[in-house]
């Protein structure tokens, strides 16, 4: 077991690669109650065609199966899984993401039983037709309650008309026609493919001891047998760097309109830290001309254009990234208009040093409160793994952004021709 | 275990706790007065006026870039309800200037501008600031209005005002639409008199200080500053009655039934229980609650979800200061008769006392787990313990850990046995065609 102490950051971290490929990286927090734990395998949505080495042709398989099956490795042969959790006090769950599919539990007590059943029914596949045509009920309903809500609507709208082609266009969840076609041979076929223990990273933070953790890990592990590491293909078809659509619509049950505009980085980028880099320099650029303390934002709700509920983010993989703004809007095309005025303006004058500084010294004490948080490090932890990335470089990264940096990433971020609008209106 | 540290003089209170296990210091203010249909909308505009400009900060901006500047610590406000109380709420919380370089300081100067932020808004003539109050009027419509949006929230508030229609308690969070042209600066600027004069103010610090008695001095002192008339308060200090829950009231239950283009049907039911979270028999109703629907292990999510899947989220909650205990599910509306009937079904298990050893002992395990957890978040524990100080008997966690790990079966089945179902509430989506 590998330790590595961050002073600034007040913790050390414990790594440790397992015979089997399993990266285990354990953060002990002294005076926390809770130990929260994720394992955490790099597949989600995107990951839709793909075959191992050595197979003859790539499988293509319906749209929402990474989330179902997230959903079905909870159903073990001899029951429930959160029956187990239950039993040892530990509150349990799992989430999809584009790249990643993530289980979890928190717990604050048996830290060790609830390990061994987070490692278990992760590693211990159980499909029948008769489970599997149950759960398309179940998730029927989880994509309803989405199609309602409009801040998911506009989001997946806006990705649909940034991406022509890549599944990162496609719902997490797929839809209720695509969960049809899924079957219990394509989700073995997947959860093969994918839940190797080379493809996935167990991470734990909170109040426990480190020893005695990864010794249950390193046990646990021991005991199972698994095939060699395979060879992962995934296959993405070849995006067009432009965007699809410049402006989609969707009508909606709600009081107010929604807008999001969003602008597409045309470029790969591979896994490693300048993952992370970008990310944060963005965050800085995309804060000082939209968060809470810009002029524009404090202009925007002065002209009830925006209100509180207005927000940015910008989210970056080796093969995608894209950023976004909005929320509540009376008048998308006028919020619109406003935006790229102000774009038109800083383009020529470049950011304010001052304001670049103050949001700059933000970043860093909320990343520092937010260690604070131990869901809030499991999820970004392996998030960034799988990317190559290092989530406790956040600080010493915002260290040695420079104002040069932010504004060469604004004049080569914000392009109209990779700039998209999504709308959702009142129905009416 | 971590407990507060109270110290009390007329109506302010100053709870401290101090903990090195946090890399930031929290403190929330929270003024609380009785819910009235007069002052409502007023009330619960005023957290988010104080944010739009002190009289050192006179902007929004100004305030927000203040805070930034302080290692950009979060401050933020809110209004809530708790029972029949309207809470006005701000939060701040700053780095731990012992982790951050150049930061020392930082908190006095968070503590100096949330208290600005509530006791010394930017005002003009008799009132408050025109230009803030109508832009704060625009938001506060927005926010009322965006409740509509999110149809899960939705259908919650329109269950509980059904349920408690002609009660304080049944008045909205964040008032009425309707009010705000009404509103004027000066009306205002009385509503804000009214709750600084008349309300319970208690202050929450928790993080690692050095000295518990010589913070809590610094926060009256601040407050005696503050509130300079607040001897000649209306109401004399210290005597609001506690918060009482909802009683149970007789006849059959109110059905409502709502349409809206949605795509998934909303069935909520509201039971009236009488208790609440000062009386002897809460721990038995957590307990009941959780084995009902407060887990996955729980009769709501085994019965409805898992076995008939008919839904996503099939829960159930208990308010802690009204008693209510409110169940939600999302189903698709044709399944509404099936999905009603297996959750009256599974209250009628709880009741005549199907209820397994497991599901007692599992229960008691997951709320212990949620308590302890509140231990690691101090917003959570700032809400826990005011939820007692309302109630007229604050526990501390150990304290209410021990009472649920006392519960025995029985109780759980008299607690049951209070649940009177009070409301039936259905939002019907009819957008289901444009699937067909």
């Amino acid at each position: 077991m590998r330790e590595s102490s961050d002073d600034r950051l007040g913790h050390v971290l414990y790594h440790e690669t397992l015979p089997n490929g399993l990266n285990v990286f354990l953060l002990p927090k002294p005076g926390f109650q809770q130990t929260f734990a994720t394992f955490t395998t790099h597949y989600g949505s995107v990951d839709s065609t793909f075959r191992l080495a050595g197979e003859p042709e790539f499988t293509t398989v319906p749209d929402g199966i990474a989330h179902f099956l997230e959903h079905k490795m909870f159903e073990s042969e001899h029951g429930d899984v959160f029956r187990d959790f239950a039993r040892h006090g530990a509150s349990a769950n799992a989430y999809t993401t584009f790249d990643i599919t993530s289980y979890l539990f928190s717990s604050t007590q048996d830290v060790q039983e609830n390990l061994e059943v987070l490692l278990d029914f992760v590693q211990d596949p159980y499909f029948t037709d008769e489970n599997v045509a149950k759960e398309k009920g179940i998730i029927a309903q989880e994509i309803r309650m989405y199609e309602d809500n409009p801040d998911t609507r506009v989001f997946y709208g806006l990705l649909r008309a940034l991406y022509a082609v890549h599944p990162v266009r496609v719902d997490i969840a797929g839809t209720v026609e695509s969960i049809q076609r899924i079957d219990k041979e394509t989700l073995y076929r997947c959860y093969r493919t994918f839940y190797h223990p080379s493809n996935m990273v167990f991470f734990a933070v909170g109040g426990f001891d480190p020893e005695a953790a990864m010794a249950v890990i390193r046990e646990n592990q021991a005991r199972k047998s698994f095939p060699e590491a395979p060879r992962i293909e995934r296959q993405y078809p070849s995006e067009p760097p432009g965007v699809h659509q410049d402006r989609v619509e969707a009508r909606l049950a709600v009081s107010q309109p929604r807008c999001l505009i969003g602008w597409k980085d045309p470029d790969p980028l591979p896994p490693g830290p300048g993952i992370l880099e970008r990310e944060l320099l963005t965050g800085v650029v995309l804060d000082v001309l939209f968060g809470r303390s810009s002029d524009l934002f404090d202009d925007l709700i002065g002209e009830g254009l925006i209100d509180q509920q207005f927000s940015w983010e910008y989210e970056r993989t080796p093969e995608y990234g894209y950023s976004l703004i909005g929320g509540n809007t009376p008048d998308p095309d006028r919020l619109a208009a406003r935006v790229e005025a102000k774009l038109d303006e800083v383009r020529e004058s470049g950011l304010p040093e001052e304001e670049f500084e103050r949001c700059r010294r933000k970043s860093i004490g909320r990343f520092m409160a937010a260690l604070d948080s131990p869901s809030y490090i499991a999820r970004h932890f392996a998030s960034y793994h799988f990317r190559g990335a290092d989530l406790f470089q956040t600080v010493e990264i915002l260290d040695r952004l420079t104002l040069e940096d932010a504004n060469r990433r604004m004049r080569e971020h914000f392009v109209s021709g990779q700039q998209s609008i999504s709308v959702v209106l009142p129905k009416a | 275990m971590t407990t507060f540290h109270t110290v009390d003089e007329g109506r302010f209170h100053v709870h401290t706790m101090l903990t090195d296990q946090f890399r930031t210091r929290h403190l929330v203010a929270k003024l609380a007065v009785p819910l009235s249909r007069e002052r409502v909308t007023e009330t619960a505009m005023l957290p988010y006026l104080w944010l739009e400009g002190t009289r050192s900060h006179p902007t929004a901006l100004a305030i927000t870039r203040r805070a930034d500047d302080l290692f950009g610590a979060m401050l933020r406000s809110g209004i809530g309800k708790r029972g029949n109380r309207h809470v006005a709420e701000v939060y701040l919380t700053v780095p731990d200037e012992g982790r951050l370089r150049g930061a020392d300081g930082i908190f006095e100067e968070g503590l100096g501008l949330l208290l600005d932020v509530v006791t010394d808004p930017l005002l003009e003539g008799g009132g408050f600031s025109k230009g803030n109050v109508e832009r704060e009027r625009g938001l506060h419509r927005k926010r009322i209005e965006s409740v509509f949006d999110d149809k899960i929230a939705w259908a919650m508030e329109r269950a509980l005002a059904e349920s408690l229609h002609g009660l304080p308690e049944g008045l909205p969070r964040l008032g009425f639409a309707d009010d705000l042209e009404a509103v004027t600066p000066e009306g205002l600027y009385a509503a804000h008199r009214a709750l600084l004069q008349e309300g319970d103010v208690h202050v929450y610090a928790i993080g690692a200080f050095d000295d518990a008695p010589a913070l809590a001095n610094r926060v009256l002192t601040a407050l005696r500053e503050a509130f300079p008339d607040a001897r000649q308060a209306a109401q004399p200090p210290g005597v609001a009655a506690p918060v009482a829950p909802v009683p149970a009231r007789s006849g059959e239950p109110h059905r409502v039934v709502e349409d809206q283009p949605v795509q998934q049907g909303k069935l909520n039911l509201v039971y009236r229980t009488g208790v609440a979270y000062a009386s002897d028999d809460y721990p038995a109703l957590l307990v009941a609650n959780g084995v009902l629907g407060g887990f996955p292990h729980a009769k709501l999510f085994r019965n409805v979800r898992e076995k008939a899947s008919l839904a996503y989220y099939a829960s159930s909650r208990v308010d802690a200061l009204s008693g209510l205990v409110m169940i939600q599910t999302g189903i698709d509306p044709a399944n509404r008769d099936r999905a009603e009937a297996i959750i009256l079904e599974q209250v009628e298990a709880l009741r005549r006392g199907d209820v397994a050893e497991e599901e007692m002992a599992f229960t008691k395990r997951g709320l212990a787990n949620q308590y302890r957890q509140s231990l690691d978040v101090p917003a959570a524990l700032a809400d826990i313990h005011f939820g007692g100080v309302l109630a007229g008997h604050t526990r501390t966690i150990d304290e209410l850990l021990d009472a649920i790990e006392d519960v025995t079966r029985d109780q759980v089945v008299a607690a049951a046995n209070r649940l009177q179902l009070d409301t039936v509430y259905f939002l019907r989506g009819q957008g289901g065609a444009e699937h067909a």
